[in-house]
């Protein structure tokens, strides 16, 4: 498929906003690979495949938060990439995660040049500070704005335009072994995801819940909203049962300090 | 102006410059560095206030600017939280800068930066981030362009809300708020009661959309043998629960996670040549 320079363009534009979300609009996720997905998409003429394989994607990069300073993958550019990708060459989630991985670390990389590349300019807010200067402050805030914009549209664009016919032939002459091998890969990669979900969840009073969730799902093919919707029943009386005994124990607190 | 828009009479903040200060919440990751993290964007972020409260006092106002560009990090959707506790603190030294420890408003900012992580961690990432993805990916898997739409405005109802109230609670009660709900045993009650949600949440998921399964199969005098129906008798999707629990034991043994991103992908490769996996 023959990409022109303004998709290409719009394309590092998506990129960039996958960074810019994070940084300047407090993480509302369009960095998602469901959100890019739809957007490129969108910019290639095919959004009901850009969705879907976007859909497919989220679900194998679940787990890549990026909490803390433990971000290894960028999976917004990464997503957005594999996702172009994958829909120019007539192709699926397999190739996406193929081509996206080493996108997502490659940036990740650029991402700790930039954030050590910022420290130096504290130094220079430090001494507009003692001179009171907002503006100057606000300004100097706001060049972040603009590195993140030509971090991340430039490489996006040339990888996408200059790109594109490399990545088809190489698509296009991958045997079947490798694309089985790649097959079995983007289906093992999601329980990374699910893992590190529950590493940021579970305590072991919480195992039982585990259990009779998994049961449900695995049994009776009841969908995500039912069953989320059971859980928040169960949260809910969980909760009424439980402040009901915390306040009698309190009561009981307080009798025996008189 | 109406009168109920005054949110501190004193220094003459409005409710207009809480709004200012929560749209500029949301960028405080904006220049995020390895020196001062989110100094700047939370220094940026209460702008509009320190200026009304240090209107008269060039110096004061310097200072409060230096104060505020000592390290700060935290989870984004709660930081509001801390701005409103500052904002608070920045007033009442105004007030009473001889009896007041300044340093106790930078004491103050590091101590709420781990728990308030932490909650927000749990409900952000672990929670909302995964319901609204959940729900958002089973618009997606039907080719249903609203997948996006319903993902994004799931995640971040909670999001506006959250970052708005946490500004005015922050503002007005700042520490007894949180002494309370961790006296009273209310936050780890809430925070038990999400992760039922949570936990089932992602149970089912790790259920419904691990596609992991066994292809392989065998002519055994005549009549296929499908493995994948053997262990679907043992125990439906059972790979799927399997591989999660066996990455877990690693992220748990503390390996690192791009080592065992690195060993899925080589063991998935090659038991996808095989056909033992797809």
């Amino acid at each position: 498929m023959e990409i022109t320079v303004l998709q290409a363009l719009l394309i590092g534009v998506v990129a960039a906003f996958t960074c810019i979300e994070g940084d300047f609009m407090g993480e509302c996720k369009l960095r998602e690979p469901l959100v890019t997905g739809f957007l490129v998409g969108l910019i290639l003429g095919d959004p009901v495949k850009g969705t879907i394989i976007g859909g497919q994607l989220q679900l194998i990069w679940m787990g890549a938060t990026g909490i803390g300073l433990s971000a290894q993958l960028d999976i917004g550019c990464g997503g957005t990439i594999g996702t172009a990708f994958a829909i120019m060459t007539g192709s699926g989630a397999e190739v996406a995660v193929a081509l996206g991985l080493p996108v997502s670390i490659l940036m990740q990389s650029l991402n700790v040049l930039k954030m050590t590349a910022l420290s130096g300019l504290m130094h220079k807010a430090d001494s507009l500070a003692l001179k009171g200067d907002m503006k100057g402050m606000a300004r100097l805030h706001w060049m972040g704005f603009v590195i993140d914009l030509l971090e991340y549209t430039i490489p996006v664009f040339i990888c996408v335009y200059f790109g594109a016919s490399a990545v088809e032939q190489l698509v296009n002459g991958l045997p079947q072994w490798v694309l089985n091998g790649l097959g079995a890969v983007s289906a093992l990669l999601p329980a990374l995801g699910f893992a590190m979900l529950l590493q940021i969840l579970i305590t072991p009073k919480l195992i039982p819940y585990f259990v009779l969730g998994f049961a449900i799902a695995a049994y009776t093919g009841l969908n995500m909203l039912c069953i989320t919707l059971i859980a928040v029943a169960i949260a809910l009386v969980m909760y009424q049962l439980l402040s009901k005994q915390q306040t009698t124990v309190q009561t009981v607190d307080d009798e025996e300090d008189l | 102006m109406a009168k109920n828009d005054i949110i501190s009479a004193e220094n003459n903040i409005t409710v207009s410059d809480f709004k200012k200060t929560f749209w500029r919440s949301f960028t405080i990751l904006g220049t995020y560095n390895y020196e001062r993290m989110e100094a700047l964007g939370f220094n940026y972020s209460i702008f509009p206030e320190l200026e009304k409260i240090y209107k008269d006092d060039p110096e004061g106002l310097a200072q409060a600017l230096a104060r505020h560009m000592e390290v700060f990090n935290m989870t984004v959707a709660p930081s509001p939280f801390v701005m409103g506790i500052a904002i608070a603190m920045e007033e009442q030294y105004k007030r009473d800068p001889e009896n007041f420890d300044v340093s106790s408003i930078n004491a103050v900012k590091m101590s709420l930066m781990g728990p308030l992580s932490g909650i927000g961690d749990t409900f952000f990432w672990g929670i909302f981030r995964i319901l609204a993805a959940a729900i958002g990916c089973s618009f997606a898997s039907q080719g249903n362009l609203i997948a996006p739409f319903i993902f994004l405005i799931l995640f971040n109802v909670p999001q506006f809300i959250c970052r708005w109230y946490c500004l005015k609670i922050g503002y007005k009660n700042g520490n007894d708020f949180l002494v309370k709900m961790q006296q009273g045993g209310q936050m780890n009650l809430f925070t038990y009661c999400s992760g039922i949600v949570g936990v089932i949440a992602v149970a089912c998921m790790i259920a419904t959309q691990i596609s992991l399964h066994c292809p392989l199969e065998f002519t055994i005098s005549g009549t296929t043998i499908v493995l994948q129906e053997y262990i679907d008798q043992i125990l439906p999707c059972l790979l799927p629960l399997t591989a999660t629990l066996i990455v877990y034991y690693f992220l748990k043994k503390k390996t690192k996670v791009s080592h065992i991103m690195a060993g899925l992908i080589i063991l998935g490769f090659i038991c996808g040549v095989l056909g033992i996996l797809g």
